[in-house]
């Protein structure tokens, strides 16, 4: 009902539109356009994510996550109903399977995965967070902080981070999740400093900031106050992509071995898997289904993010 | 279905084996067959490829590269059984208090730049190890602190003089036993030498039938010297493979691959499953034991090693605790699944070692194969720890524990995960901190830079007790820091029953092989390993390791052991030289 409302309220503007020619189902999708986050991307994108927390916090109610731990069944149990090279078939009791030191595959996923989009997440939020302070400070501010802030982002734009991030995991041996998130915040910063910077310097002249500065508005109300409401959907993008890098590079460090030892994640499913001969060994379940589900993280992000560019911007959107 | 995975999985293999083997694809393509090479799997990277000083090597890979199985030949070789063949020496003789002893060397051998061997290279090489602190090597580290001086008798004679009695010196210094001994160098090159714990050894030299072609950090390719000094004098033939490649492989995902896709002529260690899975697509491929449990028992039985200087490791009742704690029978079952035995002592159970295992066992020290928890648990509240939660604590400190393990197998880390499960269950908050190979044995072992550690720091006896118990005496003790000479004693234990210990290990030290009295003496000293718990011997040391027979039969088995089929060891000449072309 809301939406008509909306709707009539809109309609001057629109100016009446030519409606003629267009399919039902193409009306139905013109009137969507009128509340912009009801968009498919965003909603499918954000149910896979969503589907992985939930696979989170109701296995933990529903399974025994304890038999993430060696020796909690047999080993190398394949998925029910499926047959292991030893001619065992899978049962209920471990309905993903077992790896082969007999953890089971299900309770792996139920704490890796909500593991490994918590470090993606932390990791971003860190980020972005230095990333929108730096960003505007130095598009705003202009001058030698300006330069400072510029010129280390650039810098460390072309530091690889993986090459950095692996030396200092090895050296550290073994590390907390939390402690690689921050570690790899440390490198994905630059990008929205530098994007940000660039938006804020066009939107520093505009109207509506004068008009603010005129009235003697401090420089922390306009930059958080006036301009950067103006900019979330765009930060909501940027912040999806770090997710997503963020994500990426941790489970590039855990398929290497790096991160930590105990706690279960899904890079280091795989690189245990990858270490013990699952590929020769046929146990396809082990490493299959981790990479199946970071695979599911990864459409989902990529959805939202697109989404989210279409709520930005009105013309990415198609009838 | 199958057949497309499997094809798929060929391909696979077929393309990392190409890429592994890209590096060495230049010399590959010179003239030398697939049939005419022999393939050694390394488990590690070759740090510092162009140096060729073993003498300062602390991992080993100076040597396993393929140097001292194809290029530097051993003075003797000890068997199983205890026998002791002689190679590049033909005997040795001591005197009747074991501490002058004479060498013999054989005629005719050269190095391959055609120069003789002879006494001169031995007397040269010794005299720089006793005059060069600096070269750290374990079996230069051992010699040093056993030889007095050493003299040329004659050109094929040398005398070594014993700073005390050694009725065990050829094994413990001379003879390839669990992997090294000392080698000589050649004297013409190594007088050049300024400093020779900098010198490289770069073109490298040896006696053995395989000259250096190319190294690189992950491969080293040797190829055959026809004019070898053995072949001439009739002393034995060449070996049939006319190229070495010893090659690393990275895993055991790459090294099951390239096995089962014929890239590979020997592996090492592969977990059950795996080598069960490469049977299965590759029927050629063997191992040491026609059937179950396949493995070849190592003489290095694993170990938890307590550094005994940091809290509360430092107290004997604590380790005690976690040796009640862990369960033996679940690491065999789970990590090793079940191709190795608990530990039931320190020693390596060989049919050798029964008679010195037996007598600890009968004084009461050997070791449970099942964990008692609850009497673990006891120890630690009897120390002043509550439980709270899921940990011990005491003065608002978690009692935790972090193990350093080297990551370069699976076997270890599997080991290691096994245990920090068993104490994490039992209240202790223990993790694993895998460390890189060359890390783990050059900084952090041999300078006890560690809480507690993994490893096998007890492996040396096959035949006696010596070799092995003489690794914990107070003798080796330095402050933390500090080089623990021939990685002895890492864990600086250094009590008032180190001394008690060390007394008796002593004495027993300077007795002769056999003497009946050694077993009695053996279990005396135990008690103070039983009652301090330095380091808490866990199981065997099983190797499973794959041979293809596809190009190269004679591999050692159970039905023809000649050798240990360890072909990363200095003995490994005596199976090249009995591998023989399958087609």
């Amino acid at each position: 009902m809301n939406q008509t409302t909306e709707k009539s309220a809109a309609a001057p503007e629109t100016a009446a539109p030519d409606m003629a020619g267009l399919s039902r189902a193409q009306l139905r999708r013109m009137r969507r356009f009128d509340n912009p986050w009801r968009n498919p991307k965003l909603i499918l994108g954000a149910t896979l994510l969503l589907s992985i927390i939930a696979l989170g916090l109701l296995g933990r109610l529903f399974w025994d996550v304890d038999m993430v731990f060696t020796g909690s069944g047999l080993p190398r149990q394949g998925p029910v109903g499926v047959e292991n090279l030893r001619g065992q078939v899978g049962t209920w009791a471990h309905p993903l399977g077992t790896d082969v030191t007999g953890k089971d595959i299900l309770a792996l996923l139920i704490i890796g995965a909500p593991n490994s989009l918590y470090v993606g997440v932390l990791a971003s939020l860190i980020g972005m967070s230095l990333g929108i302070f730096l960003g505007f400070t130095a598009g705003y501010t202009g001058g030698r902080v300006d330069d400072v802030i510029r010129v280390g982002s650039d810098v460390m734009i072309t530091i690889p981070p993986l090459l950095i991030l692996v030396v200092v995991q090895a050296a550290y041996g073994d590390i907390t999740l939390t402690m690689m998130a921050i570690l790899i915040a440390c490198f994905v910063w630059q990008s929205p400093t530098r994007l940000i910077r660039a938006q804020v310097l066009s939107m520093r002249e505009s109207g509506y900031v004068q008009m603010a500065r005129l009235s003697g508005a401090s420089s922390g109300h306009i930059m958080f106050r006036e301009m950067l409401p103006n900019l979330v959907p765009y930060l909501f993008g940027s912040f999806i992509a770090n997710v997503t890098t963020s994500i990426v590079t941790a489970v590039g460090l855990e398929v290497l071995g790096l991160g930590p030892q105990r706690v279960p994640t899904l890079g280091r499913v795989i690189y245990d898997a990858i270490n013990s001969g699952a590929l020769i060994q046929n146990l396809w379940w082990w490493w299959g289904i981790p990479t199946a589900l970071l695979a599911v993280m990864f459409i989902g992000l990529l959805l939202i993010n697109l989404g989210l560019d279409e709520v930005s911007n009105p013309r990415l959107r198609r009838l | 279905m199958p057949t497309s995975k499997n094809r798929l999985l060929t391909s696979v293999s077929i393309a990392a084996a190409a890429l592994i083997l890209g590096s060495a694809g230049a010399v590959l393509a010179q003239d030398v067959a697939r049939e005419d090479t022999v393939i050694l799997d390394l488990d590690r990277t070759i740090q510092d490829p162009e140096n060729f000083n073993w003498m300062t090597d602390g991992t080993g890979v100076r040597r396993m590269q393929g140097a001292h199985q194809g290029m530097w030949e051993p003075l003797f070789v000890l068997g199983a059984d205890g026998s002791v063949e002689p190679w590049l020496a033909t005997g040795i003789e001591s005197n009747e208090t074991f501490d002058v002893w004479t060498l013999s060397l054989r005629e005719g051998v050269t190095w391959s730049d055609g120069e003789a061997f002879n006494a001169d290279d031995v007397v040269f090489s010794v005299d720089m190890i006793l005059q060069t602190a600096e070269l750290n090597a374990r079996e230069v580290a051992q010699l040093r602190s056993e030889v007095a001086s050493v003299e040329r008798v004659d050109d094929l004679t040398v005398r070594f003089t014993l700073k005390k009695p050694n009725p065990r010196f050829v094994s413990d210094n001379l003879a390839i036993r669990v992997f090294g001994a000392f080698t000589p160098v050649p004297e013409h090159i190594w007088s050049q030498a300024e400093n020779p714990a900098t010198f490289t050894f770069n073109p490298p030299v040896g006696t053995g039938p395989y000259t250096l072609t190319s190294i690189a950090t992950n491969r080293a390719i040797w190829d055959r010297n026809d004019n070898w000094w053995g072949a001439a004098t009739g002393f034995i033939d060449l070996p049939e493979p006319l190229r070495l490649i010893v090659l690393e492989t990275g895993g055991e995902e790459a090294r099951a691959q390239l096995m089962a896709a014929n890239q590979l002529d020997a592996a090492q260690t592969v977990t059950l499953g795996t080598f069960e899975a490469i049977q299965a697509r590759n029927p050629e491929v063997e191992a040491f034991a026609p059937g179950l449990p396949y493995s070849w028992a190592d003489p290095c039985p694993r170990q938890l090693e307590f550094n005994t200087t940091v809290a509360p490791w430092d107290s004997a009742e604590m380790r005690r605790a976690i040796a009640h704690i862990i369960d033996r029978t679940q690491i065999v079952n789970i990590a090793y699944e079940g191709t190795t035995s608990p530990s039931r002592t320190m020693f390596v159970q060989y049919p050798a070692m029964e008679a010195f295992i037996s007598a600890v066992v009968d004084a009461g020290y050997g070791l449970p194969a099942t964990a008692d928890v609850a009497a673990g648990q006891a120890l630690i509240e009897a120390q002043g720890w509550t439980r709270n939660g899921d940990y011990y604590e005491r003065d608002g400190e978690t009692l935790d524990m972090a193990i350093h393990v080297n990551s370069a197998s699976t076997e270890y880390t599997r080991t290691i995960d096994v245990i920090v499960e068993q104490l994490q269950r039992a209240g202790i908050d223990a993790r694993a901190v895998p460390v890189e190979n060359g890390v783990f044995w050059g900084e952090v072992l041999p300078f006890g830079n560690y809480e507690v550690s993994y490893s096998w720091l007890s492996c040396a006896s096959v035949n006696e007790p010596w070799a092995s118990m003489g690794r914990y005496t107070s003798a080796s003790v330095v402050p933390v820091g500090e080089r623990a000479p021939g990685f002895n004693n890492t864990g600086r234990w250094n009590t008032e029953a180190t001394a008690a210990y060390t007394e008796i290990v002593n004495a027993m030290g300077v007795m002769p092989l056999g003497d009946p009295a050694i077993p009695g003496m053996v279990a005396e000293a135990y008690q103070y390993l039983a009652a301090e718990m330095p380091f808490i011997p866990l199981v065997q040391a099983a190797k499973l390791l794959p041979v293809n027979t596809t190009y190269w039969e004679g591999w050692p088995t159970t039905d023809n052991p000649y050798n240990s089929p360890a072909f990363w060891r200095g003995d490994t000449h005596r199976i090249l030289h009995n591998l023989t072309r399958a087609q």
